[in-house]
């Protein structure tokens, strides 16, 4: 996880392995990387395990065995696990926003981190508007729509400032504005160095945002069936600005 | 019936005016129970907690046998209690039978039988995502089990006080390990139970009476708590 330099990943998994309880080999995946700036599209069939493969990335699900490259050494999953916190973040399908205010969700992950009241306060308020929330700070995040909802819980990850970024199928359950707005933030994470992992059913809205497709079929990872249109830009993107944003906020500000 | 009216009268004469005695017992009701809901309360949902989110050998026995204990007879757990706590006990030399340490001790092991199983129904039913996003945002083990108590306090909230509900008004345990003793360790249903022995209806009708209108207040909180929990 020490990466800067384009060509290394930040995070590289290598043979992992999951089992269901009823013996089905879920996964068998023999190594898989996630770059700074670059995003990564997973596809593949209702129950196939992308959403397991996801919640082994971010350390929620022990894998039967993964070995983890960090700092050139393979450690296993269990021990690498706790470099991953908050470094690497996973997003449910449905966000989850816990039952307080907007603010109060954004704060969240920001306690316990040695920062002051003032410099916490800073950065939460950085962030809304950087994702153009400042108007609903103090609504009870249940209260919004799904797509302001959406929004919250990114905002919420984003604050951590993490090195990669772990999508479940964000464009689940969103109108048309609201699945631009977050196709534009996750190009917005990319130009900040953040590394992107997106499972989607749907290939349109990743269109011009997936740097790489894979597809997870019978628990590997192989080329696609259906392609997606990539990114043009390759792993270095332009910022882009989603419409209605008021300004560039640097993810990563320092701690 | 001209019996019960005259009785009522005088309970209530007796609740209103302050009689010393009827107070002192109601005194030592709230004072034993509201302790043993406060130690065995914050106890049990945090074993609960472990048995809903926490995968070890024997979980599902364990969580069985809980589940089974639930509805153990008062009489029994006081029996138990007052052999551990007798001269020949285990904890005889502590000295506490009769008294009211003896009485909390006894309602600590009634409430957290019941509290276990009922809070791990209500852990074990709620949404694994706040879990999921509390560890994924950094939080450690024991902040992220005090978020997720957080996003369920109110039904929580509403075993504790069923729990509270089931110890204030047991008689069987009380009796046994207190002893019913005047001013000391006589609690709301032992004085009910003695006063009706003896013929005295009114202050057993008092103490029901007191009885009966925090059984209305607590189902009137459990009420809206449930609400509450319904709308988020």
């Amino acid at each position: 996880m020490n990466g800067m330099d384009v060509d290394q990943p930040i995070l590289r998994l290598r043979d992992i392995r999951k089992t269901l309880p009823s013996g089905r080999r879920l996964l068998e995946i023999d190594e898989l990387s996630i770059h700074a700036g670059r995003c990564l599209l997973l596809t593949g069939a209702n129950g196939i395990g992308k959403t397991t493969l996801l919640k082994i990335l971010s350390g929620l699900e022990p894998p039967d065995h993964a070995l983890v490259d960090c700092d050139g050494t393979h450690l296993l999953w269990s021990v690498a696990r706790r470099r991953f916190r908050r470094e690497v973040i996973y997003l449910h399908q449905e966000a989850y926003l816990f039952d307080r205010s907007v603010t109060d969700n954004v704060t969240y992950g920001l306690r316990g981190l040695g920062l002051s009241r003032a410099q916490v306060a800073e950065r939460v308020q950085r962030s809304l508007e950087w994702a153009g929330l400042s108007h609903l700070a103090a609504r009870n995040a249940r209260e919004l729509s799904g797509g302001e909802q959406q929004r919250v819980a990114l905002t919420r990850a984003l604050v951590l400032t993490p090195q990669v970024l772990l999508l479940d199928e964000p464009f689940s359950g969103l109108d048309e504005e609201s699945r631009s707005r977050t196709g534009f933030l996750i190009q917005r994470l990319k130009s900040e160095r953040v590394g992107v992992v997106v499972t989607s059913h749907e290939l349109l809205p990743m269109s011009g945002i997936a740097d790489e497709h894979l597809e997870l079929h019978a628990g590997r990872l192989v080329p696609p069936t259906r392609s997606v249109q990539r990114a043009s830009t390759g792993h270095r993107p332009r910022e882009v600005m989603a419409p209605g944003e008021v300004a560039y906020f640097d993810t990563k500000g320092g701690r | 019936m001209d019996g019960l009216g005259e009785a009522t009268l005088r309970a209530l004469y007796l609740l209103i005016e302050g009689d010393g005695a009827l107070w002192n017992i109601i005194g030592v009701s709230f004072s034993v129970s509201g302790g043993a809901i406060l130690i065995s309360a914050p106890v049990a949902m945090v074993l609960a907690f472990l048995l809903a989110y926490v995968s070890f050998p024997g979980r599902r026995p364990l969580i069985s046998t809980l589940q089974s204990l639930q509805s153990i007879p008062t009489v029994v757990v006081g029996l138990l209690v007052y052999m551990l706590l007798s001269r020949r006990g285990l904890f005889g030399d502590l000295h506490l039978l009769f008294t009211q340490t003896a009485m909390v001790i006894g309602q600590i092991v009634i409430a957290f039988l019941f509290v276990v199983p009922m809070a791990h129904g209500v852990l074990a039913a709620a949404d694994r995502r706040a879990w999921e996003t509390a560890r994924t945002l950094g939080a450690a083990p024991w902040r992220a089990m005090l978020t997720v108590m957080t996003e369920l306090r109110f039904g929580l909230l509403a075993v504790a006080i069923a729990a509270f509900a089931r110890i204030i008004t047991e008689v069987g345990t009380s009796i046994m390990v207190g002893g019913n003793i005047e001013s000391f360790t006589r609690n709301i249903p032992t004085a009910i139970a003695l006063e009706t022995n003896k013929g005295e209806f009114a202050q057993g009708i008092a103490l029901g009476l007191v009885l009966l209108v925090l059984a209305l207040l607590l189902n009137v909180l459990l009420g809206q708590l449930q609400g509450k929990g319904e709308m988020r």
